[in-house]
């Protein structure tokens, strides 16, 4: 049976790194079985590397924390979104502020190394939104679309 | 100026048995007293399971290191440990090149620690949901999934490798005898904990296909059917790999579920 696309996948895991390596893979086997390059499977996989990192690492504040990753397959593009209980105030007000001024270190009270893997997100995709609710709920949508395919 | 450390230790009432100890300053030579007076306060307690908090630590020297691992070396004696979490990323990597991630475990911030113990000692399991598409395609991935997540957790290559096989035989079963439509999902949940894993499947009913696959799972109440011999052999090879096995079907739904302890 031939994949037809969009087509629509929804992991929901514990808010533990340990589970990481195995989604970022899995999400590359689904972009390579649907006919995706493995270049640009392997660059998805650094996405959804750095956003399952994010969730977890700053989004996780209970010890029965989850994250919820909903991934749209599209014959053109991918599309990520993922979800976290919303982390601290400061992490929240640093993710603001890495937003609102992308460069590292730049006003945003974050150290050089921080706040780079959303910037590295925001060069591999097309569009990268962060929706943060009052209840400081975070979502993050990516979208990255497939580059020639034959040149890949 | 001298160095300063300030201690803190909280008892956590929601998890019996662990305290976690804030350090906050320099752990090196000049503060080791306060260092060691914070863990024999902690061997006094009743709970022997710390956490020390280095979120806030700027330095560990090698005498600091070598009082941390003394106590440690205590608090094992009295059936508990001591365990890292949030060593900044420069301290994390001076204290892996003097190998002290060979001693001590090490947890990117306390949440994670305390996970790691409950995971050890109160067996608590956690849980894993997918859903995907009902199409035969997706399966190698999804059995590789739980492989991979298994094989993350502690258990071996034998049994990871068995679970890929029932997950596979599970997963093409429900894609099989489910509704054939690519826009229907297949539900996955996985509970994995130390001893055992438990994965639940669940597709969409085909009305057709059910009395088929009835007669599969009793093939001793229907043997005047003669089905094609090959088939059903897959659900022998999970009985056979399983402690567990039930179904329930319905005209909503099918959901499999399979109980598969540990071995290794």
């Amino acid at each position: 049976m031939d994949i037809s696309f969009p087509y629509h996948i929804k992991l929901c895991f514990p808010g533990n790194l340990e589970y990481i390596p195995a989604i970022r893979k899995y999400i590359s086997e689904l972009l390579q079985i649907s006919n995706f390059s493995p270049k640009f499977a392997y660059r998805s996989e650094i996405i959804v590397d750095e956003l399952c990192n994010n969730a977890v690492n700053f989004g996780c504040r209970t010890e029965d924390a989850r994250v919820e990753l909903e991934c749209t397959f599209f014959n053109d593009r991918i599309e990520f979104t993922i979800k976290d209980q919303g982390g601290l105030k400061e992490n929240v007000d640093k993710l603001r502020s890495t937003l609102d001024n992308p460069v590292p270190g730049s006003d945003s009270g974050m150290l050089p190394h921080q706040g780079m893997g959303l910037e590295i997100v925001r060069m591999l995709s097309e569009k990268l939104d962060v929706k943060i609710d009052k209840e400081n709920l975070t979502s993050v949508h990516v979208v990255r679309r497939r580059e020639d395919s034959a040149l890949e | 100026m001298p160095s300063t450390l300030k201690t803190d230790i909280e008892e956590l009432t929601a998890t019996p048995g662990v305290v976690v100890v804030r350090f906050q300053g320099s752990l090196e030579s000049e503060t080791i007293s306060d260092i060691e007076k914070v863990f024999s306060r902690v061997q006094m307690g009743s709970s022997v399971f710390a956490v020390a908090d280095m979120s806030s630590v700027n330095l560990i020297s090698s005498a600091a290191l070598g009082e941390l691992m003394g106590a440690r070396k205590r608090l094992i004696e009295l059936g508990g440990d001591l365990v890292l979490a949030g060593v900044i990323l420069e301290i994390r990597t001076k204290l892996n090149l003097m190998g002290a991630s060979k001693i001590f475990k090490m947890f990117n911030d306390v949440r994670s620690a305390i996970n790691a113990y409950k995971w050890e000692t109160e067996k608590k399991s956690e849980q894993v949901e997918l859903t995907f598409p009902s199409n035969l395609k997706m399966v190698p991935a999804v059995r590789q999934l739980i492989s991979r997540i298994a094989r993350q957790k502690g258990y071996g290559n034998r049994d990871s490798f068995r679970i890929e096989t029932i997950v596979d035989e599970i997963c093409n079963n429900a894609i099989e005898h489910g509704l054939n439509d690519s826009n229907l999902n297949i539900g996955i949940k996985v509970d994995i904990d130390p001893d055992k894993i438990e994965i639940d499947v669940t597709n969409i009913s085909d009305p057709e296909k059910m009395f088929l696959l009835k007669t599969h799972l009793k093939p001793e109440e229907h043997q005047d059917i003669h089905n094609d011999e090959k088939r059903g052999r897959g659900l022998m090879l999970i009985k056979m790999l399983t402690d567990e096995l039930t179904f329930n079907i319905s005209e909503q739904g099918t959901v499999v579920h399979v109980k598969k302890v540990r071995e290794e």
